[in-house]
């Protein structure tokens, strides 16, 4: 934030200061005084510690078997149950933590990077490459994300990796799209002239002036685009596409259950239930972050 | 023979297109369809009523010859009949449209079948020798005028092909002739074991002349044969509705030789591709009877007061194979090493529930010829540390397992037990990394012996053994593109046990040879068999009379709805 405000107070160096100060102080009001994003918030650190010091905190070990316990109902040793193998599920999701978040988080880390390039290239290059890759962006649009990022894993074969690949592209055009017209806002700004005049270079400018400007929408969109990307990467791998077995992925988890057939919604709920609910979970605090960081640091929205 | 090829349900279930399909992917596409009969009823059989049987998919064809997939065989099974049929819940041969099961004539060259008199087509043309032979001569020469037709998704005749060698001169029929009105006499071109069992197969249902003269190109949705039930209508993607024929030969037949009935009015085949929902449709009253279950399903069917399960008799087998020419699978001590190390007394348990038994054999007890002096390895995981050590492998190794991706009537959940197979072999030093493609493609590469271990089945079709132990361990089959032998199993004296047995109708020779085959493999170890599955049908309990076939095929005639 403070490179931001920096950046934006180029201009007016006193008042610079002040407005920094001020805009963090905005932000920390409109952010947590929201209801919803602070649970998000502390749901998703709850996720995150899991997912930290899963070896630390599960009680069992999340591959051990025991196959004379299929779908046992959770008990005071397994607080969730046990799952179509006899495995520990609390074990299992605490362990799941990591794989889901780091899936999503590698997907949307990937889209960013190449979303950023993309967007950056064609809203300050302007004329045919922007309209060459906007264009191609629509290209990718046009396909339901799911349907595509199934066709895309089907051709590299299934496993995690490809399935974060595959979510990873999909998600592109989003972030391109919303960088390139925040780039397109801000490239006519006097700030990004009175640098051009002191004899920066594009790549300077982009990197002082540009990027840092662009920011904030590219946070929020981001933030968002994680809730999808986890819930996506959980489908495919419900779909078997993604997560090779045993990993213990929610989405792999879920059609473990599954494959057992309907027996499982009389005898083994639990086995669907809790990684549905940490999937659900998950994805609506990632919402809620990403709603309530919008709300932050969008200025019209804040008047 | 065809089995296990894709239908175009398991492809959208794996390939995620269709929302409904994709939870259940399972339910086992044709195969799966049977039980036991329960009680038979009390007293005489009701008639009327609509048998409404809830299915995983639709039929592709019903022109039997066509057909490859369970689910079109099982509709033309109440369509047509054949010359010779499998008597009810077995593999035994009772004589259908002839009226006897023929002796073997000059060596097994000729075989000459007396036919039944007064029997008519649905469109009212007589059956006759003259029948019989145009079908065969339809069936066998690839430039006879009708060899075609089936529709859009045909099979060209590969049933035929498949059990009697190919056509023309690589038929093993070389001619079909009518000795009189009813009597029909084949020359062989050399001896075959398992022809009369080849014969009895649904594919090979008589169907009528006239009909099939009149639009050869069309008959596949209009089928006409002499069967219990006369069709109605398709209503292609939903049902099928045929209706009772009221001249059927069968009716005075006892129901242990596979007559009596039919009983019911109307019999209604409904294709519901969702597991879930079908086995709902079932306990919601929609459905009379359902196919498809899981193991997990069968305690849940059972506490239904009002529903019952029946067990289809087992002709199946899943394993898993491994690669006898890559290493370290090339070795014999280590494939004996991962045999003790697997605990499939546990692993049938919990995935197959009561719907399996561990197998011991390639080839299910059902099956004639079944070796019941063979005895598996047992569960013994410091066994299997010596024999790994004895071979080199004192650290063990790391390899890939291959599972299914989809449900299959042998193997109900192989994801699960890929999970727990893996899991016994880590005990003892073998890591796996679990492997799946979409369905299609798993056939594909395991066809290709890309696999080092891989899962799969078979679900027999005609109750031989060489229907189970010629296709999977000659070396023949051990081919690079669509292998079925996909262990790459050769060995010499196996091959030539098998050749024997194909070949001779002498029943000791076979008997002997294999047997031996059977003493062989295991010795071998190229697979760990794994299980028999004897798959689940539900049915309401007034549905009576419904007599399982283990092929999965059977013929309703003898199904009546009680009170």
């Amino acid at each position: 934030m403070t490179e931001q405000a920096q950046a934006g107070a180029q201009t007016d160096v006193v008042g610079g200061r002040v407005e920094s100060r001020g805009r963090w102080r905005d932000f920390r009001r409109v952010f947590f005084g929201n209801r919803l994003a602070l649970t998000g918030t502390a749901v998703m650190a709850l996720f995150i510690f899991c997912a930290l010091f899963a070896p630390i905190i599960a009680p069992y070990d999340p591959y051990e078997q025991d196959l004379t316990a299929k779908f046992a109902p959770p008990t005071s040793q397994h607080w969730l149950g046990q799952d179509e193998l006899g495995r520990d599920i609390l074990s299992r999701l605490i362990y799941g933590a990591r794989v889901s978040l780091t899936a999503g988080l590698a997907a949307v880390a990937f889209a960013t990077v190449v979303g950023t390039v993309i967007g950056v290239t064609a809203g300050y290059v302007g004329r045919w490459v922007d309209s060459v890759l906007m264009r191609l962006m629509d290209v990718i649009l046009a396909f339901p994300t799911i349907l595509l990022a199934i066709v895309i894993v089907t051709i590299l074969g299934p496993s995690l990796t490809n399935a974060m690949l595959a979510v990873g592209i999909v998600n592109v055009p989003q972030l391109a799209r919303v960088v390139r017209s925040a780039v397109i806002t801000v490239r006519e700004r006097d700030y990004v002239e009175a640098e051009r005049a002191l004899g920066a270079g594009n790549l300077q400018i982009v990197r002082t002036a540009i990027l840092p400007n662009s920011l904030a929408p590219l946070i929020v969109q981001a933030t968002l685009t994680l809730a999808t990307a986890i819930l996506d990467i959980a489908a495919l791998s419900f779909l078997g596409l993604g997560a090779r077995p045993p990993t213990p992925e929610w989405g792999a988890m879920l059609t473990d259950a599954f494959r057992s057939g309907f027996g499982v919604f009389v005898t083994g709920q639990h086995a669907i239930i809790f990684p549905g609910v940490a999937i659900a979970l998950s994805v609506l605090s990632v919402n809620f972050i990403g709603d309530g960081l919008r709300d932050a640091l969008d200025p019209r929205q804040r008047r | 023979m065809k089995i296990r090829e894709l239908s175009r349900r398991e492809f959208l279930a794996v390939s995620g297109m269709t929302g409904a399909g994709l939870v259940v992917a399972g339910c086992g596409g044709g195969e799966t369809i049977g039980g036991e009969e329960e009680g038979g009823g009390d007293g005489q059989p009701q008639e009327g009523g609509t048998f409404t049987f809830g299915r995983g998919s639709d039929s592709v064809t019903l022109d039997p010859i066509h057909a490859t997939d369970g689910e079109s065989l099982i509709v033309c099974r109440q369509i047509f009949d054949g010359l010779l049929d499998f008597e009810p819940e077995t593999t035994d041969l009772v004589p259908a449209l002839a009226v006897e099961v023929p002796e073997p004539e000059e060596d097994g060259l000729v075989y000459t079948f007396p036919l039944r008199e007064g029997v008519t087509f649905h469109d009212g043309t007589p059956f006759n020798a003259e029948a019989v032979v145009f079908n065969f001569e339809r069936w066998m020469n690839s430039g006879n005028e009708y060899h075609a037709g089936g529709g859009p998704q045909a099979s060209d005749f590969s049933y035929y092909s498949g059990m009697f060698g190919g056509f023309d001169e690589e038929s093993i029929i070389e001619s079909v002739e009518a000795v009189d009105e009813y009597t029909v006499r084949f020359r062989l071109r050399e001896p075959q074991g398992p022809f009369l069992r080849n014969i009895a197969m649904s594919p090979f249902g008589i169907a009528s002349p006239a009909a099939i003269q009149e639009d050869v190109e069309e008959f596949w949705r209009n089928p006409v044969g002499t069967g219990p039930f006369r069709f109605v209508e398709w209503n292609q993607g939903s049902t099928v509705r045929l209706e009772k024929n009221e001249e059927w030969w069968g009716t005075d037949v006892p129901v242990e030789e596979g007559g009596g009935g039919p009983f019911v009015d109307e019999v209604v085949f409904q294709s519901i591709d969702d597991n879930t929902s079908r086995v709902a449709a079932l306990a919601g009253g929609q459905l009379s009877g359902a196919d498809g279950l899981t193991p997990d399903d069968v305690p849940t069917i059972e506490q239904d007061p009002n529903l019952k399960v029946i067990f289809r008799p087992p002709l199946n087998v899943g394993y898993l194979a491994m690669h006898t020419q890559k290493e370290p699978f090339n070795d014999v001590n280590v494939r004996r090493a991962i045999n003790h190390a697997i605990d499939m007394e546990a692993i049938v348990q919990a995935f197959f529930g009561e719907t399996g038994e561990v197998a011991t054999n390639p080839m299910p007890p059902t099956v004639p010829f079944f070796n019941e002096g063979v005895e598996r390895y047992p569960y013994d995981p410091d066994r299997a540390r010596e024999l790994l050590a004895e071979a080199g492998y004192e650290d063990g190794f790391d390899t890939e397992l291959w599972f299914m991706p989809i449900p299959r009537p042998y193997m109900p959940d192989g994801r699960g037990i890929a999970q727990a197979i893996a899991s016994d072999l880590q005990e003892v030093g073998i890591n796996c990394e679990l492997v799946t493609f979409e369905w299609g493609t798993y056939i594909e590469r395991t066809g290709r012996g890309e696999h080092p271990m891989a899962l799969l089945g078979w679900t027999g079709d005609n109750g031989d053994p060489d229907n189970f132990l010629n296709i999977h361990f000659n070396s023949a089959n051990a081919t690079e593109e669509n292998a079925l032998n996909i262990a790459y199993y050769e060995n010499d004296e196996v091959d030539e046990l098998l050749n024997r047995g194909a070949s001779t109708i002498d029943e000791g020779e076979r008997e002997e040879a294999y047997m031996r085959v059977q003493e062989i493999i295991m010795e071998d170890a190229p697979w760990v068999t794994i299980a028999y599955t004897r798959p689940p049908l539900g049915f309401q309990n007034r549905v009576q009379g419904y007599l399982p076939s283990p092929t999965g095929g059977e013929s309703f005639n003898s199904v009546y709805l009680s009170g």
